[in-house]
């Protein structure tokens, strides 16, 4: 008979259609307002996806939920088209992101809120970092212009490091999980790196979207080893901006966080040793100084003595003249010695001659 | 940490040490024209290996775009 179609039964139709759609559209990006949004047992979601003129179901995980959804809400979801058992046609899900600046915004903002209310922001959760690590690990795409920044200037201010660098996708589907990927690669090696940083420059709002994907956002904030994430200009701020151990305003800025800059060292060390040249020249100044004040010290102490014992000197002579009997003769006085008797003889000591005379007449007085 | 940056980390330490020996009781001037050669040439050493140093970059070949 000609023309004869084949007989499906139900399963084998429905089978076979989604088999036809899977082939057509193994995987397709529709745009559309989200509607009737709902959790069941915490586990799946269900939504309906619409424009002004039609409306499609659509079904994902809970898990594969990246940022918060609610009614209203512009997205972008990745999706296979399929038949359910009961000929419902459906999206699966595989990927769901907001669209527009005010989806976005709106969706970013529900999110840091839930966050923060964690307490994965708080300040008391950061750690330092180590003053010089020697081992650094980088999540970035090497392709990228913030990449080139960041080794271009750690190379100029620090050297003798090891850096590992993951290349991963820093925007669009699956950046979010290939920079998950490669942060729970790091923090499971046996040397771990000192420090992770994320990085990746300048972009739109969409373009910076990877960077507040929840899921990232947890892995972050539950590495072993601290982080470093500079992305985007510094006004951009995004959710693993705030969750990261430190936050730098660009992917320059983190290298310069992470590192010090050896000119400064340089710097530091030629001013020590100028510092050191100072001392020297001012201990020696000082000792020289001293030295002079001591023997100025002595000299003064000694010519003080001196003149002390000149004035004493000066008093003994000044008394011992006051006893002097040639003073005393040369005043006019005289010395007599002798018998002071009739006939006597007298020796008479006078300032310039000595006289023997005989006693002729003594008068008692 | 590595062994070089170590050495130079030690070594800022040390001339620290060496200009914080003029302001402590050990000061003596017999000793300090020795301890300022020494400084000077600890910096000139920490300024040699610092201008050496390269980096080591190794960008893994690990994939990250497959589970």
């Amino acid at each position: 008979m000609a023309n004869e179609l084949p007989i499906f039964n139900v399963s084998d139709l429905l089978a076979s259609l989604n088999q036809t759609l899977e082939y057509a559209y193994p995987a397709v990006d529709v745009e559309g307002e989200v509607a009737s949004f709902k959790v069941n047992q915490g586990k799946f979601v269900f939504f309906d996806l619409k424009d002004a003129s039609g409306s499609v179901g659509c079904f994902m995980t809970v898990w594969q939920l990246r940022m918060p959804i609610e009614d209203g809400m512009k997205v972008i979801v990745r999706a296979t088209p399929k038949l359910t058992a009961w000929g419902k046609f459906s999206l699966t899900i595989q990927s769901i992101r907001p669209s527009g600046e005010g989806s976005i915004k709106k969706s970013y903002e529900l999110l840091k809120a839930k966050l923060d209310s964690e307490g994965l922001f708080s300040p008391d959760r950061k750690r330092t970092l180590p003053p010089l690590p020697a081992h650094i690990a980088v999540i970035s795409s090497t392709q990228a212009a913030g990449y080139a920044d960041f080794i271009t200037i750690i190379n100029e201010r620090w050297g003798g490091l090891t850096i590992e660098v993951a290349h991963t996708q820093v925007q669009g589907d699956g950046a979010a999980d290939q920079m998950i990927r490669a942060l729970e690669y790091f923090n499971s090696q046996q040397s771990l790196p000192e420090v992770i940083v994320l990085i990746r420059g300048g972009g739109s709002a969409d373009d910076l979207a990877a960077f507040n994907d929840e899921t990232l956002v947890r892995a972050i904030a539950a590495s072993r080893v601290p982080t470093v994430v500079g992305v985007g200009h510094e006004i951009d701020e995004t959710l693993a901006d705030f969750v990261a151990d430190v936050r730098a305003a660009t992917p320059s800025n983190a290298a310069q966080i992470i590192v010090p800059d050896k000119r400064e060292l340089v710097q530091q060390a030629r001013h020590a040793v100028r510092l050191v040249a100072i001392k020297a020249e001012q201990a020696v100044d000082e000792s020289t100084l001293l030295a002079r004040q001591h023997m100025e010290r002595a000299f003064r102490r000694m010519s003080e003595r001196h003149l002390l014992h000149e004035q004493q000197l000066g008093t003994s002579r000044g008394k011992l003249s006051a006893y002097d009997p040639t003073a005393v003769l040369r005043r006019g006085y005289a010395i007599v010695r002798g018998s002071a008797e009739i006939g006597g003889l007298l020796t008479i000591d006078r300032a310039k001659d000595i006289l023997t005379a005989e006693v002729t007449h003594v008068e008692t007085r | 940490m590595s062994k070089q940056d170590k050495t130079i980390q030690e070594k800022m330490r040390e001339l620290d040490a060496l200009v914080a020996w003029f302001d402590g009781e050990e000061f003596n001037l017999e000793e300090a024209m020795g301890v300022y050669k020494k400084a000077e040439a600890l910096a000139e050493s920490i300024e040699k290996e610092l201008a050496e140093y390269k980096n080591e970059i190794i960008v893994l070949k690990k994939k990250f775009d497959q589970v």
